[in-house]
């Protein structure tokens, strides 16, 4: 499966770093291929190409505020989750994204 | 219930706190180091004599006398997305001239953002107008409608509440401060940057553009304190013979403590997920001394950011260092006494350990 993804949190300095360290390390250990773009104080960083977006079966947002490009997602399944979710709980996050790609 | 959530009204708020917090760090810096050296902030620039000192200070004061304005359009935008910011921005202006302050500025947003959406929702206009929509239509009917609701209903209200707790809290003894202190430090002291710390931080930081500084220095020291008092329980912990820590998250508290010092508290959180009670608890206690002593001693930096950067900008820096302090001993020796020695054994168990489980009302499928 792949995936791409989007952390963003409101001070935009250390919890949009580890949801995405996170979100990497649990859908590596799955097996999938993940990109995460991260939108923190400082910008958006490792941006997702429209290539990564085209093949990407699920859209993971781990994000607490509005994030910009978010059009760029449309018409793909997307699982949204506060950055806290990815965090404390990504092995579970990813099964649970795994879950719902299955049920389509 | 339901029906709020979907609204979201915390995520827009905490959007806005977003694009607030580096203005309020470059501002409060500014207006720090310029008063630090006799600037003063309401210095006529215009009328020629005037130092480094005040022009700084006239820079970072220009900057934290927008917050309404910047919080109203970050809410506007948040809700509305580009339209939103027109009538956000003006509301916000009009929120900050008639002194409704910062709620003014939270709750004109929200009405602006609304507006905007209501507009395009309910307002059908022929083709031949659609490109009037953009550019007239909505901004005009967006910022008179907001405008007045803004002048005419909440704003006196707001101004009266405003008033009302600002002097209620300037006017706290000194055991209700040490009361207001512990519950700051507790509340921010149990998640770690999360949502409740947040949420503590939007309400300390409308406190502070009311004046008040005292609250959101509170709650910034805990943040500070808390990483390094993990950090010190390592050595108090060996004092009592004890290993607290597995080798993972020794490497662990080497970023996390330096992170600490300048007030990011969330590298911490990988070591608290391994023992979350024994932590939570730590830090709870910790950080409700920690915001005592800081209110009740006054510390009151003007910048809400930066750790211990925070302190050469307080006019009292002695009353930050003591929190500081007080903080991070009681967190590292009530963690040395109350985790567990760390043996091969723990240290494999701690591998496997469950996950929490995914509250399913945190996800939103589409």
């Amino acid at each position: 499966m792949k995936i791409v993804g989007v952390a963003a949190c409101t001070v935009g300095i250390a919890h949009t770093y580890i949801a995405q360290e996170k979100l990497e390390n649990a859908a590596k250990k799955a097996g999938y291929d993940i990109h995460v773009e991260t939108q923190g104080t400082i910008g958006i960083e490792n941006k997702l190409t429209q290539e990564q977006i085209d093949a990407a079966d699920v859209v993971i947002l781990a994000v607490d505020v509005k994030i910009s490009g978010r059009e760029r997602f449309e018409g793909k399944k997307i699982v949204q989750v506060p950055t806290e979710v990815a965090v404390k709980s990504p092995n579970k996050l990813i099964q649970k994204v795994t879950e719902v790609v299955e049920a389509q | 219930m339901q029906k709020i959530k979907q609204l979201n009204l915390k995520g827009h708020l905490l959007t806005a706190i977003s694009y607030l917090i580096p203005i309020v760090c470059g501002a409060g810096f500014m207006i720090a180091i310029g008063m630090a050296f006799g600037g003063e902030p309401s210095t006529d620039l215009l009328a020629g004599s005037y130092s480094i000192w005040d022009v700084l200070a006239v820079i970072g004061g220009l900057g934290l006398g927008m917050l309404p304005v910047v919080i109203s359009t970050g809410i506007s935008y948040s809700i509305a997305e580009k339209p939103g910011i027109a009538p956000g921005f003006i509301i916000g202006l009009l929120a900050r001239t008639i002194e409704a302050g910062f709620i003014g500025g939270i709750l004109g947003g929200f009405v602006a953002g609304y507006l905007v959406i209501g507009i395009l929702r309910f307002l059908k206009v022929p083709a031949w107008a659609k490109g009037l929509m953009p550019t007239l239509i909505i901004p005009l009917l967006s910022t008179f409608l907001g405008g007045l609701i803004m002048i005419y209903v909440i704003g006196t209200p707001i101004t009266l509440f405003t008033d009302a707790l600002t002097n209620l809290l300037n006017g706290l003894g000194s055991s209700s401060l040490l009361i207001f202190g512990a519950v700051v430090g507790l509340l921010s002291g149990v998640d770690y940057g999360g949502p409740i710390n947040k949420t503590v931080f939007a309400f300390v930081l409308t406190l502070q553009a009311e004046g008040l500084n005292g609250p959101i220095t509170a709650l910034q020291l805990v943040n500070t304190a808390t990483p390094i008092g993990f950090g010190l329980a390592f050595f108090v912990a060996k004092l009592f013979g004890k290993t607290i820590y597995s080798p993972v998250e020794i490497e662990t508290l080497k970023t996390a403590v330096p992170m600490g010092v300048v007030n990011i508290v969330e590298g911490v959180i990988p070591i608290v997920m391994n023992d979350i009670f024994r932590g939570v608890f730590a830090t709870a206690v910790g950080g409700a001394v920690g915001g005592a002593v800081s209110m009740s001693l006054g510390a009151d930096a003007t910048v809400p950011f930066g750790g211990v950067l925070m302190i050469p900008t307080m006019s009292r820096p002695m009353a930050g260092i003591l929190a500081l302090l007080a903080n991070i001993v009681v967190t590292a020796v009530v963690l040395a006494l109350i985790k567990k020695n760390v043996t091969e054994e723990s240290i494999n168990a701690q591998l496997d350990a469950e996950e929490e489980d995914i509250d399913l009302g945190d996800i939103q499928i589409s």
